[in-house]
């Protein structure tokens, strides 16, 4: 350590003081970021403490080394070693008790001047203080000093020679005579203690590492090497020593202290500093100069010698603490894994914690769990918060309250699957009342036409207006204005579905919009009523639709406003209105009101201010552009828009594309985008069974969907979700799970089993509830021989077990309560597929609950432990 | 919001994996202390554990659950140069009156000759598969022919990567158009060359795994790599861990029928972020892949979500060891929940347990003029198709007057 650069102390006892030490001696106490107020000398240390300064002491100039006292009292004792070799014990504490004062000042010199590189504390005789210092060819370089020594009995020999050598030197606090003097004509470069044994001291001497024996001085154990630097013995394995050269570490093994038992990898730089962490086993932490980062290494990992083969694990790690260079580190003696950074050159010091490499994992169910160190946390999403909107809550989530709320489910009311799942969503409110009205459609067409008319609804917008065919052009009035209107307006049979599909009409032929403006007037949406009743050229009732709005409760007064511009409506081309119109609509902040006036105030045929409204629904502009375009420009609009909608995924794109492969392709980009397989499979069901379900990728969402749904333990979701597949797609039902054989002739005992194979029933055939038109059901059909019996009551499989109700009478069934659902469960009659004993559930599950052996004599299996999967619970059965 | 609770997990040393099965219900920990805990999760949501044993002799890095249909199945890997599969046995010993259960060693793989860093079942439809990769490079690829045979494995792939590896990951894309395929991270920490990314891809003609592809611009150790749930999308998302989060986007390219070689992917990385301020440890999807969670040396478990746009931003920090989270800046609530999360987590202490609570930053709302935005209508004005079938008078509907909607749901519970 040269005196530029700092290096840094923790206090043995106290675990929110330490020294920083490179000229002088500064003391500072570290504590939490006081709240508000900041007190001025305060160093901010980490976002969440702070430092500071208690004490300056600049009295022992020349530092070389420092070390502090290692017991209580006296508290804030230093000894630093100097450049010339004297060892001064100084003090930082503001309480200077008897002892201290005595001890404060006092100084230890050495023969022969040179620079002294380390000191070292005996951490239990601590009035031992070993001090090294540099070659002296008469000397000796070690050095240890009693600090309790009085300097009395000395003054005989040695006093002369310091008041020869040191004039003006207090000599009542100087010791010249060291307790022991060891390794003569050697340098001596860094020191420990060992801890195993207090009388054995660690020292880096110019070559070797020895150890010296202060009951024997004359002897030392020794090993040449060259990594003589910064020895420190692990506080957790006290045999373990850790010293370095140049940039290399090397870990002893005092029990075979005849080579290191690991180098570490070479660091290019050398190396500054080498700690052993207080708080854990096996790590150390090593610094080089002229870096920013601490390398630490995790060596808990060692497993015990087994043989010569094992080597240790080591996991290396390197942690920047700050972004400057750093002139020294030290571990906080208490605090886990901490330390402080102090930074070569402006003394700018980092609190910071050394972090356990955190694994992590998420469940299936949303809850994520991981491990610290050895510490293990679960964390798991409050739903009770509440404090985030709908749209941050995550798909996994939603998906899971949509299933909980039985979303898809609604074969009916297909427009009420929006409100299953939750209301909120727009893009799926408008794609559940797309397949709402392409279903109403079909039915509709299925009554007039019996034909297969159904997949031209299913195939959507797109495909119906090319099929379109018959256009009528007509120009109609404005209502209520004896003004001709100069709009041509088309017509077909095929337009008029797609204006039904888009929700305006209900039932063509006629193109009449009133239900549906009242039932907009009704949900107050003004605007866009007053939008579609202008689109249907009835300026009045658009007029009446506004004055109502800024009528209504909370009514906005502006719409009378707007009112008041619509019914100055002109159609001349050069009018003021007009140019006023076509300039201030863009003002407009409701996307219904600004098309109203681009609708107005355009060209006939040229309605790119309404078609590219992209705020107003696509619904609308569909059935704006159905209305207004021609032939030639609808195909063109509708393809525009469609590829639009596929490549954002947007599922108000559904009405173009319907359920086809265009709408399987749009269906692609919403689940790439949001990963909602629910809500594709749940749509898809409804395509054609040939064309979309057998697309790859429907079935892959349908399999995904299940496979969620099984992970969340909804089961009884993913049989209903299975169910209603089913009815959709026949070929998705799976074939009967288990075939029954008799004993005896190897046939089916199941008697209806084999005429209707995929009923599903086959479980309640082998009992003896129902069937009512079997004579006996005890005996095999094949060959008349008796069915296996119950182990427990010996009756023969298709016996009534006594003393249960609902047995053989089949209007039973019809008040089926909860209750007497399970007691029929009760007469299934099951076996265990290991040891194939079995008998009514009901007695086996009774045996069960008292024993653990299946009861058939001599038969050990522990049948009801067998599969643990059948112990997890659905998650979705109240 | 987010609540953290401490589990006492009684690990002798540090924690290196945690691993949940299937259902979410039983997790599995491994340690340092050369053990394995297996946790189930109890009806009232705490976590017992009902086994812990010595598994290996070595440190464990990796435990791993198969799918249940394959049974109660675990696969371990160590620094003691095996990996080991694990069965759990009821039924054949009177540990469950202890509530332990028996878990056996079914099998040890000891290919490697050098620490195994990771091991990975395959996803299920191929059947009952195991990846494991060793610290010499080699990803070996192993299989149990007989799924009620858990004691034979045989090796059927040996894939060089030619760097070191830690950490494997099966594309668990369960489509007939996605061949099988593993990405292999390595902790190769010489950062002039790139490519610490490697992605394997099974090819049924010649019946080999072949590189498809190699993350050139990956140059740091990589930690941890993992494939999202891929729940019918397309493409396939990778997110890694090395100095950073990142996160790619593997679009295969259509392949012409009569090319035999490896699906060409268009690689995009979607996201990387350096708010870890250091190395990356650990990333892991939820089940719908839209939350990531990643854990770095600052010590912080954070949360990465994408929005409509694709746009990955931070949903949350954690402090990995439970304690609340102070001082972020830009956070005003932080501050204030902290002062009642720590006089909860002080009354929980005396429990046992701690807790904390967090709230997430708000995410950004999406920006209007973007790609979506356009296309999404303000809510206010799609409210209306609703209103439609209400006042229809041809349908017979009598129950579907707005305010009775939600009265006429199917009941939704009826189990």
């Amino acid at each position: 350590m040269s005196g530029s650069k700092p290096d840094i102390l923790w206090s043995p006892h106290h675990p929110d003081l330490y020294v920083i030490c490179d000229s002088e001696l500064g003391l500072y106490r570290i504590g939490p970021v006081g709240g508000t107020e900041t007190k001025p000398g305060t160093l901010s240390l980490s976002k969440e403490t702070a430092a500071t300064l208690l004490a300056i002491n600049s009295d022992t100039p020349y530092m070389k080394c420092v070390a502090w006292y290692p017991k209580h009292e006296p508290e804030c004792l230093l000894a630093v070693g100097q450049a010339n070799g004297r060892v001064v014990l100084t003090s930082l504490g503001q309480n200077h008790n008897s002892t201290c004062k005595e001890l404060v000042g006092k100084e230890f010199v050495p023969k022969h001047a040179r620079q002294c590189n380390t000191l070292a504390w005996n951490p239990v005789d601590s009035n031992l203080l070993a001090a090294g210092l540099d070659k002296h060819r008469a000397d000796f370089s070690v050095l240890i000093w009693d600090i309790s020594s009085k300097f009395a009995p000395e003054t005989s020999v040695a006093a002369e020679k310091i008041r020869l050598s040191f004039v003006d030197l207090d000599s009542s606090s100087v010791v010249t005579k060291p307790l022991y003097e060891l390794g003569q004509n050697d340098a001596c470069l860094s020191l420990c203690w060992l801890l195993r044994d207090p009388k054995l001291l660690l020292a880096g001497m110019h070559r070797n590492l020895a150890i010296f024996d202060l009951r024997n001085t004359s002897q030392k154990m020794f090993v040449n090497t060259k990594a003589i630097q910064g020895v420190t013995v692990d506080p957790h394995f006290h045999d373990r020593v850790a010293s370095f050269f140049e940039g290399q570490v090397a870990i002893w093994d005092l029990r075979k202290f005849e080579k290191p038992v690991l180098t570490l990898t070479e660091q290019p730089k050398p190396l500054i500093k080498v700690a052993w962490c207080p708080t854990r086993t096996g790590l150390l932490a090593t610094l080089t100069r002229d870096s920013n980062i601490i390398r630490l290494y995790d060596m808990q990992h060692t497993p015990t010698p087994i043989g010569d083969e094992t080597e240790p694990t080591i996991i290396e790690r390197s942690v920047q603490p700050c972004e400057s260079q750093i002139g020294s580190f030290a571990w906080h003696p208490s605090s886990q894994n901490r330390m402080v950074v102090v930074s070569a050159s402006n003394r700018v010091m980092t609190d910071f914690t050394v972090f356990e490499r955190v694994s992590l994992a998420w469940s299936s169910t949303t809850s994520l769990t991981w491990a610290c160190g050895r510490h293990l946390y679960d964390c798991v999403e409050d739903s009770t918060g509440g404090t985030e909107g709908a749209a941050e809550t995550d798909i996994a989530t939603k998906m899971r309250e949509r299933a909980q709320s039985r979303y898809g489910h609604d074969t009916v009311q297909v427009w009420r699957n929006h409100l299953l799942a939750g209301g909120t969503d727009p893009q799926l409110k408008s794609l559940w009342f797309d397949l709402f009205y392409m279903k109403q459609c079909a039915e509709d067409q299925e009554l007039k036409l019996q034909g297969n008319k159904q997949s031209v609804v299913y195939s959507g917008i797109k495909n119906i207006i090319k099929t379109s065919s018959g256009t009528t052009e007509s120009r109609r009035c404005w209502s209520g204005s004896d003004r001709q209107a100069d709009v041509p307006r088309f017509y077909s049979e095929e337009r008029c579905l797609a204006l039904r599909l888009c929700g305006w009409i209900s039932r063509g032929p006629d193109i009449n919009v009133e239900t549906f403006l009242r039932s907009l007037e009704h949900e107050r949406e003004w605007e866009r009523a007053a939008a579609i009743a202008l689109f249907n050229l009835d300026i009045r009732r658009a007029i009446q639709i506004l004055n109502k709005g800024a009528m209504a409760e909370n009514g906005d007064l502006n719409l009378n406003v707007v009112a008041m511009a619509l019914s100055g409506y002109t159609d001349e081309k050069s009018s003021l209105w007009r140019e006023m119109c076509s300039s201030l609509r863009l003002q407009l902040k409701n996307p219904y009101l600004c098309v109203m006036f681009a609708f107005l105030t355009s060209e006939a045929g040229a309605y790119d201010g309404v078609l590219y409204e992209s705020s107003v629904a696509v619904r609308d502009r569909v059935a704006f552009a159905c209305m207004f375009l021609g032939d030639a420009q609808l195909p063109r609009y509708i393809d525009k828009l469609t590829n639009d909608m596929k490549e954002a995924g947007n599922l108000e794109g559904i009405l173009l594309t319907g359920l086809t492969k265009d709408g399987v392709d749009l269906m692609e980009s919403y689940v790439d985008r949001t990963a909602d397989v629910q809500t594709a499979s749940f749509c898809m069901l409804k395509g054609s069974p040939g064309e979309v379900l057998k697309d790859p990728r429907v079935q892959c969402w349908i399999e995904n969907y299940r496979n969620l749904l099984d992970a969340w333990r909804f089961w009884h979701k993913r049989a209903e979700f299975d169910i209603l597949r089913g009815k959709m797609d026949p070929s998705s039902k799976p074939l009967a799970q288990v075939f029954v054989s008799c004993n005896f002739c190897g046939k089916s005992i199941s008697y209806s089993c084999s005429a209707i194979p995929h009923q599903g029933r086959g479980f309640s055939q082998y009992g003896v509830s129902g069937s009512p038109t079997k004579s006996k059901v005890t005996s095999c059909p094949g060959c008349r021989k008796p069915l296996p019996r119950c182990a427990l009551c010996l009756m023969n499989m298709g016996t009534p077990v006594s003393g249960c109700s609902g047995t053989g009478k089949s209007d039973e069934k019809v008040d089926l309560t909860r209750e007497n659902k399970l007691a029929q469960f009760k007469n299934w009659f099951t076996w265990c597929h290991n040891c194939r004993h079995g008998g009514h559930a009901g007695h086996m599950l009774s045996w069960f609950r008292d024993h653990t052996e299946c009861p058939v004599s001599a038969c050990t299996c522990k049948c009801m432990q067998l599969d643990t999967t059948g112990n997890l619970v659905p998650a979705d059965s109240s | 919001m987010f609540v953290a609770r401490s589990i006492a997990a009684d690990h002798k040393d540090l924690i290196h994996d945690v691993s949940y099965d299937f259902h979410g219900r039983r997790m599995a920990t491994c340690s340092s202390d050369q053990s394995v805990k297996v946790w189930d999760k109890s009806e009232n949501g705490e976590w017992l554990c009902t086994a812990s044993w010595k598994t290996h002799s070595g440190s464990v890095w990796r435990v791993t659950w198969a799918h249940p249909e394959f049974g109660q199945v675990l696969a371990s890997c160590s620094f003691d140069r095996t990996a080991a599969v694990w069965e759990e046995i009821v039924g054949e010993s009177n540990d469950k009156q202890r509530g332990l259960s028996h878990w056996i060693k079914r099998t040890t793989l000891v290919d490697s000759r050098t620490s195994v860093t990771d091991v990975k079942f395959a996803p299920k439809h191929m059947g009952l598969m195991l990846a494991t990769c060793s610290a010499d490079g080699v990803v070996r690829i192993y299989e149990a022919p007989d799924v009620m045979n858990l004691s034979q494995w045989s090796l059927q792939h040996e894939i060089s990567c030619k760097l070191s590896c830690s950490c494997i990951s099966w594309n668990p894309s369960s489509s007939r158009a996605h061949p099988p395929m593993l990405a292999v991270g390595s902790d190769d920490s010489n950062t002039t060359y790139g490519g610490k990314v490697q992605i394997y891809e099974y090819n049924e003609n010649t019946r080999k795994y072949s590189k498809a592809e190699t993350l050139m611009t990956v140059t740091d150790a990589v930690h941890d790599i993992s494939f999202a749930p891929n729940l019918g999308r397309s493409f396939h998302v990778l997110a890694i861990a090395t100095k950073d989060v990142r996160i790619f986007k593997l679009v295969p390219l259509r392949k012409e029928s009569t090319t035999t070689g490896p699906t060409k992917f268009d690689v995009q990385i979607m996201a990387q972020f350096d708010h870890h301020n250091s190395q990356v440890w650990r990333v892991s999807w939820n089940v719908t892949s839209t939350l990531l969670a990643s854990s770095g040396d600052d010590g912080c478990v954070r949360l990465w979500k994408a929005n409509y746009m694709d746009n990955w931003k931070c949903a949350g920090i954690l402090k990995g060891d439970g304690s609340p989270l102070t001082g972020l800046s830009g956070q005003p609530t932080a501050m204030s929940t902290v002062v009642g999360s720590s006089l909860q987590t002080s009354q929980n202490a005396l429990n046992g347990t701690s807790a904390g609570r967090y709230f997430f930053p708000p995410l950004d709302p999406p920006r209007a003029g973007t790609r979506y935005g356009h296309l999404l209508p303000p809510s206010s004005l799609i409210e209306h198709c609703d209103a439609e079938p209400v006042v229809q008078p041809q349908q017979p509907l009598p129950h579907r007057s707005p305010s009775r909607v939600l009265l006429s749901l199917p009941e939704a519970e009826e189990q």
